[in-house]
């Protein structure tokens, strides 16, 4: 051992200048110790390590692997900085000494921060997707060049607009990669003049598109324009694909710029921006195969995988320059959209945008919620609904215009006076003003963080319910006599808790159905979740019911004075269609309740097999939140074995609860004959109805006796309410 | 502290000289735990943080590591840093490892 050469110096003094740059502490230095490390791993046993006192092996294993690309964001791959890789020629200005060359590339550059972009909303890092560009991270560099400089500022000013909007509505917690910037020039002076940049671009572009126009007709053009490029032949068609680039962006940051004006004022111009968007990503489209004819060889690989019309590889792009700026997370391999992706998204978003533009601001709560649901069913991403959330909600009041208790009155069916009643000011009522601003933002959140929230926010309305209910026994007691304005107010309190009623049940029926989309349930659990969903829907009806029954009181007793139509005692009579509607609903799960129950109990078939959990257990699990808020009361585990075990295909032929689904959604079908969704929702329900009325009386005349029978639940013809399919094996 | 530390080390160090047997490095590494130490890797990093383990394959593992790396390849450039914590720097990567410690002190380091 003695004999080693000793390293020496030379490792130490001698050695690069970058460990003289780490200093050690002072008065002592750097001894190199790899010699003696080396001697100790031979000295060790297999298995052995040098370790202290506060060692522990299970956190040892969470240290980050060094040089592993899966843990080491920070491995130096082509270049160490951006100004390397510039140095290096990696972002060049001009791209090209060729024009025509230059053009191309730019646009390949331009096509690939589109991709970029997409991806970014799609949930990937800013740093990792829009700034992986090398001319983004040095935007001054790029001054120039007009064309690549004016196109860089106006994605840089919209990344910063889509942000703010993202994060003002907090929408993006479970895609939080989203609004991380730490480290990225996000922020750069003149941005706000991006846009006249890009107009200066764009007209100096539509000129020489003139200009060689005029030359192929032999018309001469008085001014003296130097063309976009050198080939003459190529002119018009760059010029093209350039200009609907530009307009584009141009259109999109219009977009962002009008939404955002307060009170939803924006909103008939943006559509307009919009529409021009559209036609834009149309042209962008089609230039494709102009991009693909000019540049002669044909690219190897599937075009439809490429990030850039042209299919090239876009220069002056690097993800691994900014990989570290991704921390905490570790670094993930991330895959740009392709091109043709990306401008499907943008169609997509633009349409979801567009949308959301053209709602009319209904300040009827009721239909609101209507919208909001129906929004979410065409899956928005998150940039689409943020914009909505802050349309709903702003400065406190819906639209930015109506005080959520004026919203609170015209949803509780109180006539318009009651708006500016003093009882606003009531703790409980401001509460619940609020309860209403977070159930719009809650509905503007992707799926599953909707679900979660809305368990939770089942117990705020239990709560405010009971609060509202104490504040009015306190302030009338059980007497309901007294001044007229005391009356008001007794009304304002029992129109209020009936609705708050009626919406917690609203709300719980939301949150049984997103597990249906969330595909939290197995045909084994079934049964006890279609068992629930008519155990709330029985109290959403009724409460609907009661709300509408007492506003229609409230409406007739104003009405007497003039006169008593016999249409309206008819009206009065019937049952209204809204709650019609949830009977359809009522019918279905009671028929799938049973007819499960006695699949059950008859040929031993979707009972929860589960070695972990017992039926019991995921009843739990499931309706737990429902369970802790009492909604709805006295339904436990016990009520749920109580009605079910008796389930008998002897018991399902004697009432058919699919039939008078059926019979109901036709019934009903006409009041809602200016509501296409709802229209739509009942056609559905039509359909899953009669399957399973007939499914169900061939189960009964079969079921028992014939053991080659299958039957199977399908969310085929309606989101949650299964059909029943039976199949010989 | 750290300068008593440092006292024992050399004290061990000169006795290690004549008895060969003291003078194993396990033990001396052993030593070594809690120091500062500097470990340079192929890409050009280096990571400085506080020596926690080592196994018979020669992988190290530091605490509270700080990583620095050159903004160019050709030195000498500015160093950039950051914070990493607890990370593992594979044997087969590792290019050069020291330890802090005074000049006595690094004298019966050396000597294996």
């Amino acid at each position: 051992m003695a004999d080693n050469p000793v390293p020496g110096e030379a490792s130490m003094d001698g050695h690069s200048p970058k460990l003289a740059s780490i200093p050690a502490s002072d008065s002592t230095v750097w001894a190199d110790a790899s010699t003696l490390l080396q001697a100790a791993c031979t000295g060790l046993r297999d298995g052995e390590l040098i370790h202290g006192d506060n060692f522990n092996l299970f956190a040892a294993m969470s240290a980050l692997e060094i040089m592993d690309p899966k843990m080491d964001s920070g491995i130096v791959c082509t270049y160490y900085s951006i100004d390397e890789a510039i140095e290096n020629g990696a972002a060049p200005i001009p791209i090209s000494l060729d024009s025509t060359i230059d053009v191309q590339r730019t646009i390949d550059i331009m096509d690939h921060l589109l991709a970029c972009e997409a991806a970014w909303h799609k949930g990937h890092s800013l740093a990792q997707t829009v700034f992986s560009c090398i001319y983004l991270l040095r935007l001054d560099r790029t001054a120039p060049h007009a064309l690549l400089h004016s196109y860089c500022r106006v994605i840089r000013a919209t990344c910063k607009a889509v942000m703010s909007v993202v994060s003002d509505a907090r929408a993006h917690e479970e895609e939080d990669l989203f609004a991380m910037t730490y480290g990225l020039p996000l922020n750069g002076d003149g941005d706000d003049k991006c846009l006249s940049m890009l107009n200066a671009v764009e007209e100096t572009i539509s000129r020489q598109l003139r200009a060689c126009k005029a030359a192929s007709s032999k018309r001469r053009l008085s001014e003296d324009l130097e063309p976009l490029q050198s080939n003459p032949n190529l002119e018009e068609g760059f010029c093209k694909a350039l200009l609907c680039r530009l307009r584009f962006r141009k259109h999109f940051f219009h977009v962002l710029a009008c939404m955002k004006r307060p009170q939803g004022r924006g909103l008939e111009s943006a559509r307009k921006h919009i529409a021009s968007c559209m036609t834009e990503l149309d042209s962008i489209l089609k230039s494709a195969d102009f991009i693909r004819s000019c540049f002669g060889e044909s690219c190897e690989g599937d075009i439809d995988d490429k990030t850039t019309a042209s299919g090239h590889e876009p220069i002056g792009f690097d993800a691994m320059l900014n990989s570290r700026l991704s921390a905490p997370t570790p670094p993930r391999a991330i895959k740009i959209l392709s091109w043709k992706k990306a401008v499907e998204y943008f169609v997509k978003l633009l349409h979801d945008l567009d949308v959301i533009c053209s709602y009319p601001l209904d300040p009827h709560l009721e239909s609101l919620l209507r919208f909001v649901v129906q929004f979410q069913k065409s899956q928005p991403d998150l940039v689409a609904r943020s914009h909505l959330q802050l349309l709903l909600v702003q400065d406190g009041k819906l639209y930015g215009r109506d005080p959520f208790f004026a919203v609170i009155t015209k949803a509780a069916a109180l006539p318009e006076a009651t708006k500016n009643h003093d009882i606003q000011k009531n703790e409980s009522i401001l509460q619940l003003g609020m309860l209403v601003m977070n159930l719009l933002k809650i509905l503007c959140t992707n799926t599953a963080w909707q679900r979660r929230k809305h368990g939770k926010f089942l117990q705020d309305w239990r709560v405010i319910y009971v609060q509202l209910e104490l504040a009015f026994r306190n302030e009338f007691g059980e007497v309901s006599s007294g001044s007229n304005d005391e009356n008001i107010s007794m009304k304002i309190f029992q129109h209020i808790l009936l609705w708050v009623e009626e919406q917690t049940y609203w709300i719980a029926f939301r949150f049984l159905i997103l597990g249906f989309e969330l595909e939290l349930y197995s045909t084994s659990e079934y049964c006890m979740v279609y068992w629930y969903l008519y155990a709330v829907l029985t109290k959403l009806a009724e409460k609907t019911h009661l709300k509408i029954a007492v506003s229609y009181a409230t409406a007739k007793r104003k009405g007497k004075k003039k006169k008593d139509s016999p249409k309206d005692l008819a009206r009065e009579s019937r049952i209204p269609p809204a709650v019609l509607f949830l009977q359809c609903y009522l019918c279905l799960s009671e028929g799938l309740t049973m007819i499960l129950a006695a699949l059950r109990n008859e040929i031993l078939v979707f009972q929860s097999p589960g070695p972990f959990n017992t039926e019991q257990e995921k009843f739990v699990q499931h309706f737990e939140l429902l369970q802790r808020a009492c909604i709805p009361d006295h339904v436990s585990y016990p009520s749920y074995k109580e009605s079910t075990t008796h389930a008998r295909f002897s018991t399902l032929a004697m009432y058919n609860y699919f039939k008078d689904a059926q019979r109901i959604a036709k019934e009903v079908k006409s009041s809602f004959s200016n509501d296409p969704d709802r229209l739509a929702e009942l056609r559905k329900l039509e359909q899953v109805a009669e399957h399973n009325s007939v499914a169900q009386n061939l189960i009964c005349r079969l079921g028992a006796l014939d053991p080659s029978l299958k039957v199977s639940f399908e969310l085929s013809h309606h989101p949650f309410f299964a059909t029943v399919v039976v199949k010989r094996s | 502290m750290e300068q008593e530390v440092g006292e024992s080390l050399i004290q061990l160090g000169n006795s290690d000289g004549s008895e060969s047997s003291s003078s194993d490095p396990v033990t001396r590494v052993r030593k070594l735990l809690f120091r500062r130490m500097l470990v340079g890797i192929k890409d050009g990093r280096f990571f400085l943080g506080t020596f926690h383990c080592l196994d018979k394959q020669g992988n190290i593992i530091l605490q509270d590591t700080v990583e620095y790396r050159s903004t160019r390849r050709s030195s000498p450039s500015p160093m950039e840093q950051r914070c990493l914590g607890l990370i593992l720097i594979p044997s087969s990567c590792r290019i050069s490892c020291h330890v802090d410690c005074s000049v006595e002190e690094q004298l019966s380091l050396l000597k294996v």
